[in-house]
């Protein structure tokens, strides 16, 4: 269906159109234009000094001459014409070339780089235009530079705290285990169940503390992969068997099936990491005596592992929010305990530093399956990505609303279903827009302009991702 | 008696190290940097080194080169990861990695494991 929509955009182009060749470009505008006036205005001149000459020179001087000032009238309007038409060229030339030297230098910007000037000699309007656009250059660079830095420090100061935080947690926790295993004396239950609840929220802020911390190494790009030919069915077996435990506490049962996956290089510490988060969320989530899924099968350029529990499933709102750091989801009877409402966010951190993609389906009341991917080729030149007080809220605002002006209401639906597959990027919405318009939803045009709101929002979104 | 010195900046974690092992009955010696713990091993000299990876003065990697006839078990906040730790065994004489916060009989078991009890 893509397929079909792109060929059928590709034949309309492809047509021949006179009218579009000549009009498309402002120098050939002008040079057709001066054509044009070069063509008339001659031919203007030569028929008034025809009819003055036809009063006042004799009747036969016209007549035995009428070819020779025929042919000479002809000659001069087509010499004339294409004077008009070099000199239209070049003028049209000057105008055009600092116009498209401007273009070429917002394009430039577009892409992210405020390191760019246009270079324009001319001392006319376009000559302070083209100041103007390197003057306001040159402010979105050091705006761009300064907030780089405000995430730089933002970074630096999560992982200073965090470390600074921690240090204190190995006397303190040293000092409560003492306690409790009675090296100083016999306790009484008052005294355990009191120790036993300061242990508790101890542990419990080391964790938070240790999530700050990795999620300072995500955002700063510092998170560290190391990579090795791994059977991902062992890693699978193994993290599913070391689960066991905590889900027989719960009464759920764990079920693998997978097929035949092929030895990659990757990261077995971090998959495990990823997948025994999901799977301590689907136990947490799962109803008494109910199964939990791991799923793995190996597609194209990936391999997909997903976790399904039969819990009480996420509204679509929370399927939205459930990547967010700290975001709990709000109801009652299913709200977690003892997490630190980071996991997601870092699963998702994780995940992404690695090109792949996680996302979770789900009907509420009936339970959710967590998805994410694990490229065939590792990704060894690791980006920053944004985890806390990420752009991508704004960004997906910006998406939320370009649906809705493109579609009406039927985009909103769009834009939940496209957010929840985790289809949210450029590319992905782009080949959406493709199959809208292949289906008839939207006209050619309407799909064009569409694509060109979302190519801005991912435009100004871009610098933000570039940084170093 | 077995002979443990405990290398670390932060006061508490020395005492509470200290006093951990202590019940097991160990002799524990501290020190308070790099350059004490090298004074410190002048003397008596202890069985294994509990030794905290980052402290001020001497770096550690630079400490440890001078250290050969005795095993060091290095302390460490940061997680180190595997790759890092192989970077740091430049020397047989070190032979394990503590994460910090410890749990308590965690080190106890590595520790009695290390002086093979």
């Amino acid at each position: 269906m893509v397929n079909q929509a792109r060929g059928g955009i590709g034949l309309d182009s492809e047509k021949f159109d006179l009218k579009r060749i000549l009009l498309s470009r402002l120098d050939r505008k002008l040079t057709l234009l001066f054509i044009i006036v070069a063509l008339v205005a001659p031919s203007l001149a030569i028929y008034y000094f025809y009819i003055m000459a036809v009063s006042a020179l004799p009747e036969s001087i016209i007549t035995n001459q009428s070819s020779l000032l025929q042919t000479a009238a002809i000659m001069i309007i087509i010499l004339i014409a294409v004077d008009a038409g070099i000199v239209g060229f070049f003028v049209s030339r000057s105008i055009t070339k600092p116009i498209k030297e401007l273009y070429g230098a917002t394009q430039e910007v577009e892409k992210g780089n405020f390191n760019v000037r246009a270079d324009i000699k001319t001392h006319d309007e376009i000559g302070e235009l083209g100041h103007a656009f390197n003057r306001t250059t040159a402010a979105l660079g050091k705006m761009a530079k300064e907030r780089k830095e405000i995430d730089s420090a933002k970074s630096e100061f999560l992982s200073i705290t965090s470390h600074e935080l921690r240090s204190p947690m190995t006397p303190m926790k040293a000092q409560l285990q003492m306690l409790q295993n009675e090296y100083f004396g016999k306790l009484t239950n008052a005294q355990k169940n009191s120790l036993n609840i300061v242990i508790r929220n101890a542990d419990r802020l080391d964790k938070i503390i240790v999530d700050f911390l990795e999620i300072s190494r995500i955002e700063a790009a510092r998170l560290k992969f190391v990579f090795k030919e791994t059977n991902l069915e062992e890693i699978i077996q193994e993290t599913v068997d070391l689960m066991k435990g905590s889900a027989k506490e719960k009464n759920v049962k764990l079920k693998i099936s997978m097929e035949k996956l092929p030895i990659i290089e990757l990261d077995p510490d971090r998959v495990i990491q990823v997948l025994r988060n999901l799977i301590d969320n689907a136990i947490k989530f799962s109803k008494n005596k109910s199964t939990i899924e791991v799923n793995a099968v190996s597609e194209r350029d990936h391999i997909l592992l997903s976790v399904s529990d039969h819990g009480c499933g996420l509204t679509t709102e929370n399927q939205m929010r459930v990547f967010e750091p700290f975001y709990q989801v709000e109801k009652t009877s299913c709200r977690k305990h003892g997490g630190t409402g980071l996991g997601l966010a870092i699963c998702r951190g994780i995940v992404e530093s690695q090109k792949g993609k996680i996302w979770v389906e789900s009907t509420p009341d009936e339970g959710c399956t967590f998805h994410f991917t694990i490229p065939m080729k590792p990704v060894r030149d690791v980006e920053p990505i944004k985890v806390l007080f990420s752009q991508k809220d704004s960004i997906e605002r910006k998406l939320k609303n370009a649906f809705q002006m493109a579609l009406g209401p039927l985009g909103i639906g769009e834009f939940i279903e496209l957010k929840n597959k985790n289809s949210l990027w450029k590319d992905d919405i782009l080949e959406h827009i493709d199959s809208l318009t292949g289906q008839y939803i939207l006209t050619p045009k309407q799909g064009e302009e569409f694509k060109t709101t979302i190519n801005t929002i991912f435009g100004q979104e871009k610098e933000v991702i570039n940084e170093e | 008696m077995k002979k443990i010195l405990v290398v670390d900046d932060e006061p508490d974690i020395r005492e509470s190290v200290k006093m951990i092992l202590e019940t097991r009955g160990y002799k524990v010696l501290t020190a308070i940097d790099g350059d004490d713990c090298l004074k410190k091993l002048k003397g008596d000299k202890p069985d294994l080194i509990l030794l905290d990876i980052m402290m001020p003065g001497t770096p550690v990697t630079e400490l440890v080169k001078q250290i050969k006839d005795v095993k060091i078990a290095f302390m460490s906040v940061v997680r180190i990861s595997e790759a890092r730790k192989k970077g740091l065994c430049t020397q047989d004489n070190i032979i394990d990695f503590i994460q910090k916060p410890f749990d308590v009989g965690d080190l106890i078991g590595r520790v009695e494991l290390v002086l093979g009890e």
